[in-house]
């Protein structure tokens, strides 16, 4: 059944004699950057998603598994390990990710959105039971693991500490994602229909815009990011059937935090969960992984449509 | 009346007679729980997805009551309501605030904060290993259990059928139909949906110590959010805007599960996938479910 992924949270501060707590908590600070880093390329999609369709998919954590098991897959097929195969990893699942969506989109997501809420969380539910179960048929229960290339494998030294490059790596990626969507939100024609489409969509649908195709481009951008968390991840923890649900709850975390359909808030909650968690394994241990769902109720019971969102109308 | 005899008729068939009882008995508490659910869900029109944190409650109390304090059954089998009310008061308190959406994604938010509790909670409840092998009275075979369940789900079905039937139950249905209309009349909403909440939880915790009690286990999958949906699924597959729907809902799905084992034993295996599909049928073309099937098709049938 599904459980926390307790090793992707956990990991082991730099051997050395003179760990000094400043030292460590720098380290784990970084750390819980980069896992923040990374829930922010996941729960941006699921954001982007629903400020777009108004639906909030459930399915989401599944597209992010099936990337990072695809991601699997394909390393076994290439030479793994290898930075020609990293590359060609991060080339071709995330948009392979991108094109199950389109196809779920036209197919279905397209049929609820006039629905009442209950409806469109029963249909992505339902493709979690589906889409979950399938990835057991296909891939199996065991949890599977993906060399890193040798490029990001070690450990690269910064201030004194030795820090794991892929953590670097990652902490480097979510920045430029988050730059990358800013651009294409704010700065492209594509960007602002998709904007209008939040806010106007019937009007942008008589200003001669086709608003449905706008709808599935979006929905193939959260997939795609989806995707492209799910080959990151598979490069930094082991992958197993455990992982979407577990992903999507956190996602959940993230998106209420900062706001449904806010971007720049989604950001914002990635880093406070990510770096939360791992900073406070300190003196908590493991009931750090409480932290997520605490700060998701606090917000909600306090400012239900979030740090950066708005209030529903 | 034919459900008091059913176990004694199939004691008689031998093992696969207990295997029947036991599902039996498993689809009485699965229906009280859906039937709980249905409560806020279909007559209060507010989507839960945290049921199973009292369901969950009910469970670990009869599970620590029973295991650790050596407490009777019958008295644990009380607790375990009382509890899961408790928990309903202090996390509806804050639910009923939010409506809609963000009511949904409250409900999981604090489910999972309690499933993470229990979850990380070693020394009281077991952590991810639960709590095994809870004492059950000698005198209390597999048919009694059965009969007893069925005694606790009839005594619930109607304290429910009253429920709902009563003017208490009437102002949940007008709120659900129309919250500003029923505020303007001068309803105290939030009060009467806090109520619901409460007694809803409360029902479901005698569900969860009730299936505590058939599996002699408590553990923490009783509280998992994709515990949240079971009732969910029950309650659209039978149908919510029914009294008995969610019941009929639960035990048809269970029994399917069982069926399609029976049939073919690579068939639960995708057991979800088959799930998902009902669901995604039942979502896409029959939003009223097998009750509004079956009064679609009597209608026809009469005019």
């Amino acid at each position: 059944m599904a459980r926390p992924n307790l090793e992707a949270h956990i990991l082991t501060p730099g051997r050395g004699k003179d760990t000094m707590t400043i030292e460590i908590s720098v380290f784990m600070m970084i750390n819980g950057l980069a896992q923040g880093m990374l829930l922010f390329i996941i729960a941006s999609g699921l954001t982007l998603v629903f400020g777009v369709l108004r639906v909030i998919n459930f399915a989401h954590g599944s597209f992010y598994m099936i990337g990072a098991y695809l991601a699997f897959s394909l390393s076994t097929l290439l030479t793994g390990g290898s930075l020609s195969s990293f590359l060609t990893l991060m080339l071709v699942a995330p948009p392979a990710i991108a094109v199950i969506g389109f196809f779920l989109e036209i197919s279905l997501f397209r049929k609820v959105y006039r629905e009442e809420h209950l409806v469109q969380l029963l249909l992505t539910y339902a493709l979690v039971l589906i889409l979950d179960d399938l990835v057991r048929v296909i891939w199996g229960g065991d949890p599977r693991n993906v060399m890193r290339p040798a490029l990001l494998a070690g450990s690269v030294d910064i201030m004194g500490m030795q820090l794991p490059t892929y953590n670097v790596f990652i902490l480097a990626v979510g920045p430029i994602v988050a730059v990358g969507l800013w651009y294409l939100l704010h700065r492209t024609r594509a960007g602002n229909l998709m904007r209008a489409a939040v806010t106007y969509p019937d009007t942008l649908g008589s200003l001669g815009v086709n608003v449905s195709w706008v709808m599935t481009s979006t929905f193939m951008l959260g997939c795609w990011l989806a995707g492209l968390g799910g080959v990151l991840m598979a490069h930094l923890a082991s992958v197993d059937l455990g992982i979407g649900m577990e992903k999507i709850i956190e996602c959940f975390a993230v998106v209420v935090i900062g706001g449904l359909g806010s971007v720049v808030g989604a950001l914002l909650g990635s880093l406070i969960i990510g770096v939360g968690i791992t900073m406070l394994q300190l003196p908590f241990g493991r009931w750090a992984l409480v932290f997520p769902y605490f700060v998701m109720a606090l917000v909600l019971v306090i400012r239900p449509w979030g740090l950066f969102g708005k209030p529903e109308r | 009346m034919a459900l008091f005899v059913l176990p004694f008729i199939l004691v008689r068939l031998g093992r696969t007679g207990e295997f029947w009882i036991w599902v039996t008995t498993e689809m009485i508490i699965m229906a009280l729980f859906s039937m709980s659910l249905n409560l806020i869900l279909g007559f209060g029109g507010m989507v839960s997805f945290g049921h199973a944190a009292f369901f969950g409650a009910g469970a670990y109390t009869v599970a620590l009551l029973m295991k650790k304090a050596g407490v009777p059954m019958a008295l644990a089998l009380l607790a375990a309501p009382v509890v899961a009310a408790i928990c309903a008061a202090v996390i509806g308190w804050f639910c009923v605030r939010l409506i809609g959406l963000y009511f949904a994604i409250l409900t999981l938010a604090f489910s999972q904060l309690l499933y993470m509790i229990v979850f990380q909670w070693y020394t009281f409840t077991g952590g991810d290993d639960g709590i095994h092998g809870i004492p059950r009275p000698d005198w209390l075979t597999p048919e009694y259990y059965y009969l007893l369940c069925l005694v606790i789900f009839l005594f619930c079905f109607l304290l429910m059928r009253m429920i709902v039937n009563s003017s208490f139950g009437l102002t949940i249905r007008t709120i659900r139909e129309n919250m500003e209309r029923a505020k303007f009349i001068g309803i105290n909403v939030r009060r009467y949906q806090w109520l619901n909440f409460i007694i809803a939880g409360s029902f479901a915790g005698v569900a969860g110590g009730l299936l505590t009690l058939l599996n002699r286990f408590a553990q923490t999958e009783f509280l998992h959010w994709s515990r949240s949906a079971d009732p969910i699924l029950a309650s659209l597959v039978g149908g919510m805007y029914s009294f008995v729907g969610p019941a009929i809902g639960a035990a048809a799905l269970i029994f399917l599960k069982i069926f399609s084992q029976q049939l073919h034993k690579g068939l639960v295996e995708v057991w979800a996938i088959i799930l998902g599909l009902i669901l995604l049928a039942v979502v896409l073309f029959a939003p009223s479910g097998l009750v509004g099937l079956y009064q679609r098709l009597f209608e026809k049938s009469k005019s």
